[in-house]
């Protein structure tokens, strides 16, 4: 069933388009992030959501009920936002009970949710300090259970984790997606930062310049991007010149591969050939000559830098874990590539 | 390589970040934490307290010795200082029959004052910072407009439309919009600084989610957070229409500091007796100010005690 749906949703500021037409249906219990650059329309969006702002045409629809022109405070949404937001003059219980208190909940009910939150987010024993006292992570998590206390209908995240530092933001996201799966709520969130998008979705909606690019899960948005712009945007990507050859065959130099993607290419089409750094590989004999221009030790993997000699263009190659432990910068290697989840571009 | 981390380095990091989070954040330290202070640096601080002290204290003491010794301006020296102090021209103010009428009236316009002034400020200042930000520099600069116009340019203004308001005029309180005017250049500020000091954008943005509507969010949000703001405005307020001579003379209002300029003129040495009281008055209102914008409520219960209350009621449980 879908909870949460945005139906052509247009929305302008002044001459600037924020949202062309979105179309988006969140299911219930699902989690769907809004990925793009800034000024993508993804924060919009989920104003639009929230009614903090109201879209120029179409529609926004929770649970099937037409929500378009209603007041932000009777949408019963819950709402994270990047800066924290947390009343300054409240305790930590007294902001989670703020939302209880407007819906006029009976004291002892509104003190066992307000309980129920703390225990959730596992702060109970902050219950008394003033957000001025609590880390960023923690009145993060303050702010998110104040926002799932209210019961809302959907759950809004906008950029929760840009303030926080790497170790907290990762642990914090993991810890949202545990509670978002717990209580089973409906969720938009909304970020710039791809792998974080990556990581919580159940369904990634990549966005640019207020229109929808793709929809799908992350494996789908990460593996098969349908536009050069979702390739370039989610993940990193090498980008080779080439020719289409007809029946999904493209040339680079005289090297021919088989690109599934460039079978709509008509014959002698110049293109942009797009291919993910692990759809690359080392080799000593065959493929482009190059020279190693830069190892970079990444843990599980390690990324290395090859010049090519007939193209003079750097890709980014990713190699398994201890496989690029003899290379140095200088060395001589040769790249070869897959062309099986490459994305071509007409020039 | 597809984003994202492995189970093991997952658990690693959530174990850190657990650990990151629950620790309570440590307090600033400033960037010369640790390192030793020179004694110029101990002296100095306290040497700037002293000459403000000196710089305010100096006159007080010598309007103290002129108005309460019983002794001739020409003999005040150090051979005489404790000498024939005594408070009776504090009282020979109080008991002129129209000190009260004039002290009571003075109150009035100032409570009269800072009430036009937040009703009018705040629900302005919100407005602007919300909905028309790009306006805020404008707004300023017109609030401060009464610094630089002299108060005689807006008496003259009085007196050019005094005969078509006399209706207006010729009550008391018609003071008040002058005296709301004149302290703009402080209360606007105060009130906005305390704008600019909290995200007001998305603290109100925050409260319509939790379904407040606009008047709720501006009670139960932005106001308890403007609260030293308003306490600073509603002081400052105060003071201006306490002091205040020039408007008050023109349209003839038996306010304080026109009763005060005239006793002075009759009893010069207990008109500065009630001058050198309104001046420890002022003080005293600005030490309450400052101990009231720091004091929290100390007989708030914490969220075990109340637990325990509603459970001992009954009341929790489920």
């Amino acid at each position: 069933m879908t909870a949460l749906d945005f139906i052509s949703v247009r929305k302008t500021f002044g001459p600037n388009v924020a949202l062309e037409g979105l179309d988006l249906d969140v299911k219930d219990g699902e989690l769907i992030t809004l990925l793009g650059p800034s000024g993508c329309g993804k924060t919009t969006a989920l104003r639009i959501a929230a009614g903090f702002e109201f879209a120029d045409s179409g529609a926004v629809l929770v649970g099937g009920a037409d929500i378009t022109r209603t007041p932000a405070h009777k949408r019963n949404m819950g709402m994270v936002f990047q800066s924290y937001s947390l009343f300054p003059n409240l305790t930590v219980a007294n902001n989670i009970d703020f939302g209880l208190r407007t819906r006029k909940m009976h004291a002892a009910d509104r003190h066992r949710r307000v309980g129920e939150m703390l225990e959730l987010v596992e702060l109970t024993k902050f219950a008394d300090r003033y957000p001025h006292q609590l880390s960023g992570g923690q009145q993060q998590r303050v702010a998110l259970a104040r926002a799932l206390a209210i019961q809302p209908r959907v759950l809004l995240l906008d950029e929760p984790l840009s303030a926080l530092d790497a170790k907290v933001r990762t642990s914090l996201r993991d810890e949202i997606r545990r509670i978002q799966t717990e209580v089973g709520i409906t969720t938009l969130f909304v970020t710039h930062d791809q792998e974080e998008a990556l990581a919580i979705s159940d369904r990634v909606c990549v966005m640019s310049q207020g229109n929808l690019e793709q929809l799908g899960t992350p494996t789908d948005v990460y593996r098969h991007p349908k536009t050069a712009f979702v390739a370039r945007f989610v993940g990193s990507m090498n980008e080779l010149p080439a020719e289409a050859l007809g029946s999904g065959e493209v040339s680079v130099l005289d090297q021919r591969f088989a690109v599934p993607k460039a079978a709509k290419a008509t014959t002698g089409e110049r293109l942009h050939l797009l291919v993910r750094p692990e759809d690359l590989s080392l080799t000593t004999d065959g493929g482009f000559a190059g020279t190693v221009t830069s190892v970079t030790f990444q843990g599980a993997s390690t990324l290395v830098g090859v010049r090519l000699d007939v193209l003079d263009r750097l890709v980014s190659v990713d190699v398994g874990q201890g496989a690029a432990d003899h290379l140095s910068i200088g060395d001589r290697t040769a790249v070869v590539v897959d062309g099986s989840s490459a994305v071509c571009e007409t020039v | 390589m597809m984003p994202g981390s492995s189970i093991g380095q997952m658990e690693i990091n959530a174990a850190i970040a657990d650990e990151l989070l629950n620790t309570a954040p440590v307090g600033y330290v400033p960037p010369s934490a640790g390192k030793p202070r020179t004694r110029w640096a101990r002296v100095f601080p306290a040497l700037v307290l002293l000459l403000h002290a000196l710089f305010f204290l100096a006159p007080l003491l010598t309007l103290a010795r002129y108005s309460l010794q019983n002794v001739p301006a020409f003999l005040l020296g150090r051979e005489t200082l404790f000498k024939k102090w005594s408070l009776k021209p504090l009282t020979m103010a109080f008991d002129h029959p129209s000190f009260g009428p004039a002290l009571k009236l003075s109150l009035q316009l100032a409570v009269g004052t800072v009430a036009v002034t937040l009703l009018l400020l705040v629900p302005t200042a919100i407005w602007v910072h919300l909905r028309v930000p790009k306006a805020r520099a404008m707004v300023e600069f017109f609030t401060v407009l009464p610094y630089m116009i002299p108060a005689i340019a807006l008496v003259a203004g009085i007196i050019v439309i005094k005969p078509h308001a006399r209706w207006f005029l010729n009550s008391d309180f018609s003071l008040i919009p002058f005296y709301v005017v004149l302290s703009l250049p402080f209360t606007y500020r105060s009130i906005d600084a305390g704008l600019r000091a909290i995200d007001l954008k998305t603290l109100v943005d925050a409260s319509r989610s939790l379904g407040r509507g606009w008047a709720g969010t501006v009670l139960k949000v932005v106001i308890p957070n403007l609260r030293t703001s308003m306490i600073s405005v509603s002081f400052l307020t105060a003071a201006v229409v306490i002091g205040e001579f020039t408007i008050a003379d023109t349209l003839l209002k038996e306010t304080l500091p026109r009763f005060q300029a005239t006793f002075v003129g009759r009893e010069p040495q207990a008109g500065y007796a009630l001058n050198l009281l309104a001046l420890l008055a002022t003080t005293a209102l600005f030490l309450l100010l400052s101990v009231l914008t720091r004091k929290r409520n100390p007989k708030r219960k914490t969220f075990e005690h109340r637990s325990a209350q509603l459970a001992a009621k009954g009341d929790l449980s489920s």
